[in-house]
Formats: C-alpha cells, structure tokens, sequence
C-alpha cells in the first residue's frame, strides 16, 4: 500500500510518515504543490494526504490533477482552517475525507485504512487480528468464528483499535474518535472506561486473550503483548 | 419628508407671504396715490369755490351736478376755521346704489353767514382702477409664481439626481464583494466630495473587512500548523516505551495543553467570526426540531450521567440564521446543561412559539449570574472547560435578535432564548 504525504510543514510530515510506515504503509512525502504533482503524475498511490495551504499552491488543485488522471487513489485532506465552507468544497471536488488541523496521528491511520478498506470493496471484507475477525461490511465480530454482539460504540472502538494496531493511543484520541469533540473530557474519559470495560469483558468471555492494555497516564494500546 | 418636498414646502410658503405682502402694500400705495390726486383736484375745486364766492357774493348749486357736488350747510355757531378729508358714500339715484365719495370740509363765511362748505368727488372710477391694477398685478406676480415654482422644481430634480444616484448605491453596498462603491466623478462639487468621500470609506471598509477575513483564516492556519506539530511529535513520543512514570505525565501534560490550547483557539476564532459576520448563509431553522435532533447524539451522555431528560414542544420556534451557529447555539446549550448537571439530575425543555426554555438541576453558581455569559467565566476555574460556551450562544444570540437569559429556582437553572423585542 502506497501513501503520498504532501504537507509543507516538513515535521508533521515526517511525524505522519513515520506514524503510517510504522502500520506497514511505503510512505513518502514531499513539501511542495510542484513536487506533489511532479509524483502523481509518475507514480501511482493508494492514498494521498493532502494541506490545503501549501508555499506554491493550493491542495485543492492537487485533487482536480487525480481527479484529471483518473487516478484510483484515496484522497484525504488535511487542512487547519475549520471553516465548512472547505470541507464542503474537498468533498465536491472529489476527496474521501477532510480532517482538521491539529489531529491525532492514530486518528488519520484509522481514517486512511477505513478509506482503502472502502476503495478495495473486491477484495477481503474482514480484517483479522488472532482470533478476532471484524466483518466491516456487516459490522460483525467474530472471536474463534463465534459472533460476538457489540454496541455500535463498542465495534467503532474495537475498528479504531484493530486500525492502530501496537499503537499507544491516548484517551482524548479515542473519545475523539467517538463523540466527536463536542462533548466534555471529562465525562466522555468516564464513557470511554466503561465502553472498553464493557469491550475487553464481551471479548475475553468469547474466548478471546485480553489484548487491550491500559498505559498509565496516557491511555491504551491494542497487542498481542 | 423628503429633501424637494421640504425645499418646496419652504419656498411656497415664503412665496405667498411675500405675494401677501406685496399684493397688499401696491394697493396701499395705489389707493394713497390716488387719494393724492383726488384730494389735489378738491383743493383746486375749493379756490375754484372761493373765486366764485368771492365774484357773486352768493353760492349757486345749479351750476353743478351730481358728480362734483358743493354742499352748504349753515353753521349756527361763530365760525371756526377747519378743512378736513373724508369718505363717504352718497346715494346715486340711478344706480340705486351708494358710491364712494371724497369729501373735502372747510368753514366759509357766504352772505355774511358761516357755512360748512363739503366739495365732494366721486371715487368710484379711481376705485375701478385701483381695483384692475391690482387684479392685473396679483394675476401676473402669481402666474410669475407658478413658472418660477415648476422651473425650481424641475432644477432642483436634476441638480439633485446624482445625490440619489448616490443613495440608492450606497444602500445596496455589501461588503461581500470585497470592494468599495466606485462611485462615478459628479459636477457638482458637494456631490463629487461626498462621493469621494464615500469611496474612500467604503474602499477602506471592504480592504479592511477584507484583511481581518484573511488574517483570522491565516492566524487559523498559522496557529494550528504548530499544535498539530505539537501533537503529533508528543504522539510519537508516547509511543516509545522507556519513559518513566513520571516523565510520561509531563508528556501527558504538554499533549493535554496542546489540545487545549488549539480547541481554545478554534472557539475564539469562531466567537470573532461571528462578530464579524462572517456567517452569511441563513436558513428558517427549527429549534425544536434541531434539539430533538441533537438528543440522540446526546443520548450516551445523559445515560452516562443518568440524566432525565424531558421535551415538550408545543409549538414551533423557527429563526432565520445560518446552520452552523443553529447547530453550535443547541450544541453548546446541551452541553452547558450536561455539564453543570448532577449525576442522576434531570433537564427539561419546553419550546414555544415564544422561545426555548432549557432548564437543569445542578449546584448554585459560584460566580456572577450577570457575568454568567463573559468569556472564561467558568464555574470552576480549573476545570478543563473553556469557559466559551455561553460566551459563544451569547454572542450567536446577539447576532440574530435573539436574548438569553439566566434564571434559577431552588438549584433548577434555567436558560429562557427568546425573541429580542426591538427588530
């Protein structure tokens, strides 16, 4: 799976290429409008994150050259301006996802594999982790083929984990995640504690192994140890 | 009143008192030229009198007739020398009517017996006269009026076009396009100031607008670029695993700030977006509906908190605003109540065509109720709460006519949203 990063602020591009290269992706990255285009038009990616602000252009047009290609990718815009008016226009022109300036790094994973899992609708519709098996277009779980019935809750948070696999994910990333970031912190690290109670118990009774970690302090991690 | 008809409601009436005025003093110094040359023609009758007195020693009246009549009347007393002017009417005996006469009395002595001599002379050509010549006068000086008043009239709509011109322009300025009026060069000096004046107001108005536009989306973008650095290098950071416990809650600390801080940023660049009106779309927005809508993603939360919740909605209450703000004003509404709520508290809500009633249990304020809707006033000061909210439904109020207002009976607080009463 290839991924293009193009996003001038040269750190956040290494933080989100070393983030996606950690999950199995080839990532690369480039700073610029002119190199971007340069790489679209003699490569082809499985997903392109693209700023909307960049030095030399604008990310907008970034999309109307794949869109202009034909290009199969996956395109997930990334800008800091909030403003509606922005998503409603990368969404027009062609983009799959918009996320808002700052983001959680596990929370652009999540979306970039929620995106090729939408884009490769031919292949497999389950993803696997030991004994768990998520059917993502029936919203199924299944621990040793034996289905396990989930809250709508409960299966986004478990998806999320299965995204971020051995990946330290904070508490206010999850919450995110989950309600959005209209809602107080500190009810929804109250919700978040008996949703992933409830998960790790509905789980470990179908015979699956505890693989939800706490960390202190910080939150929790999805693996094998 | 508009500008014409106020010049012209000037004009005429000043017109009419000076036409009075005139109309009156012609025929006033007319009548006393008149009465000049009558009373001459008398004085010239009394030597042509007292020639004939003086002559035949006697008074014949048939030698005049009606019309220059010499009247003598004896006096009983001693005589007194007098002459004196007046009017009065005679009788014509073929006209059956009374004709104005100026009389002219004086004291004579005729046949050795003191007379009162009265000479009189018929006034009634004079008075025709008179009477034409003013008639004539008053006839032209108005028709002189009426021209003069169209004239202005018709002036005065042409001198004043490119003031309205002006007007109606102005009046549909909007500071969407980004530019001022670009009002065209006028003649007329007044014109062409205001004009330019204009312009250059407006100009500076839309650079400005303009500017403050650019400069919160590039604050925005300016700002948020290094949080999002932040958070994700401290992401990274988490994910190594030889940090102490210790070190790794000041990471925790700086990923929590950071966060913070950008949500607190986003919230000011909304309240100031507001402000500026930025928000233009609008739609008829049911509030009722729209908190109905907003229950169910609430619905985890008041599970959480075991909150009861109850809705009565009697009649609808719809306001013409974007539905953005709609969305942020129920949001942050509900949350407010959520927030200051109780674990096992209730929230009621009743909309009427009136307005929005949200009430929730919840612990007696800390702070000012009249300072309830200041930025960062918050109910705990540490509490990880912006302290925006209110601020925000406060401010989305203002700017669509609406108010809010803060009320509480025995720890059931309540927000009332209503309609504003001056539109």
């Amino acid at each position: 799976m290839k991924v293009l990063v193009v996003e001038d602020e040269v750190g956040l591009a290494e933080s989100i290429a070393a983030h996606l290269t950690k999950d199995g992706f080839i990532t690369e990255t480039v700073f610029s409008y002119e190199a971007a285009v340069e790489k679209i038009n003699l490569y082809t990616y499985d997903c392109v994150v693209v700023d909307i602000n960049l030095p030399d252009g604008i990310g907008f047009d970034i999309v109307e050259t794949l869109k202009n290609l034909k290009a199969s990718s996956g395109i997930i815009i990334i800008s800091a301006r909030n403003a509606l008016e922005d998503k409603i226009k990368s969404l027009d022109i062609g983009s799959d996802d918009y996320l808002t300036k700052p983001f959680h790094l596990s929370e652009l994973n999540a979306r970039v594999k929620s995106l090729l899992r939408r884009r490769h609708f031919g292949g497999s519709n389950e993803i696997a982790f030991q004994e768990i098996k998520v059917n993502y277009i029936a919203r199924k779980v299944f621990v040793n083929n034996t289905e396990v019935a989930l809250s709508k809750k409960e299966y986004d948070l478990l998806l999320y984990f299965m995204s971020n696999i051995d990946v330290a994910l904070t508490k206010s990333a999850m919450a995110e995640h989950l309600w959005g970031d209209n809602i107080d912190s500190a009810d929804s690290f109250d919700m978040l504690y008996s949703h992933i109670k409830n998960l790790r118990k509905k789980l470990t009774d179908k015979g699956s192994k505890d693989y939800i970690q706490s960390i202190y302090g910080i939150g929790y991690k999805f693996a094998k140890s | 009143m508009k500008l014409f008809d106020r010049t012209n409601f000037y004009y005429i009436v000043f017109s009419v008192v000076i036409y009075i005025l005139v109309g009156v003093s012609f025929y006033l110094v007319v009548e006393r030229v008149i009465y000049q040359e009558v009373e001459d023609r008398l004085k010239v009758e009394r030597r042509d009198f007292e020639n004939f007195i003086g002559v035949h020693g006697v008074w014949d009246e048939s030698c005049y007739f009606v019309e220059n009549k010499i009247e003598l009347t004896p006096l009983n007393d001693t005589l007194q020398q007098f002459a004196a002017f007046k009017d009065t009417l005679l009788y014509n005996r073929y006209n059956n009517e009374y004709v104005p006469f100026r009389e002219y009395s004086f004291a004579r002595t005729v046949n050795g017996v003191p007379h009162k001599v009265s000479i009189r002379k018929s006034l009634i050509e004079s008075k025709k006269l008179l009477k034409s010549i003013t008639g004539i006068m008053m006839v032209v000086l108005s028709l002189g009026l009426l021209i003069l008043f169209i004239f202005q009239r018709r002036i005065a709509r042409r001198i004043w076009a490119p003031f309205y011109d002006t007007l109606t322009r102005a009046r549909s300025f909007d500071l969407n396009e980004g530019k001022g009026l670009s009002l065209t060069k006028e003649q007329i000096f007044e014109f062409n100031e205001l004009n330019s004046v204009l312009n250059k107001v407006t100009d500076k108005i839309a650079r400005d607008y303009t500017s403050l536009k650019e400069f919160t989306e590039n604050a925005s973008h300016e700002i948020q670029t290094p949080l999002a650095l932040i958070n994700s290098r401290v992401e990274e950071l988490i994910q190594q695993r030889n940090f102490s416990d210790e070190q790794m809650r000041w990471i925790q600390d700086i990923y929590q700030s950071a966060l913070r801080l950008s949500k607190l940023h986003q919230a000011l660049l909304l309240l100031s977006k507001i402000e500026h009106g930025q928000f233009f779309e609008s739609e008829t927005m049911d509030l009722g509906r729209l908190i109905e809508q907003k229950l169910e993603e609430f619905e985890e939360i008041f599970n959480h908190k075991a909150l009861r919740v109850s809705v009565t909605l009697t009649e609808p209450f719809t306001v013409q605003m974007s539905p953005v703000l709609a969305d942020v004003l129920i949001t942050n509404l509900l949350n407010n109540a959520v927030k200051h709520n109780v674990q096992g508290g209730e929230i009621n809500i009743v909309v009427s065509a009136a307005g929005v009633a949200l009430s929730n249990t919840g612990a007696s304020l800390t702070t000012n109720p009249e300072r309830l809707f200041e930025r960062f006033k918050k109910q705990n000061q540490t509490s990880a709460s912006l302290g925006l909210g209110l601020a925000i439904v406060k401010k989305i109020c203002d700017s669509y006519h609406l108010t809010i207002n803060y009320g509480v009976n025995q720890n059931l607080h309540t927000l009332q949203l209503g309609r504003s009463q001056v539109l």
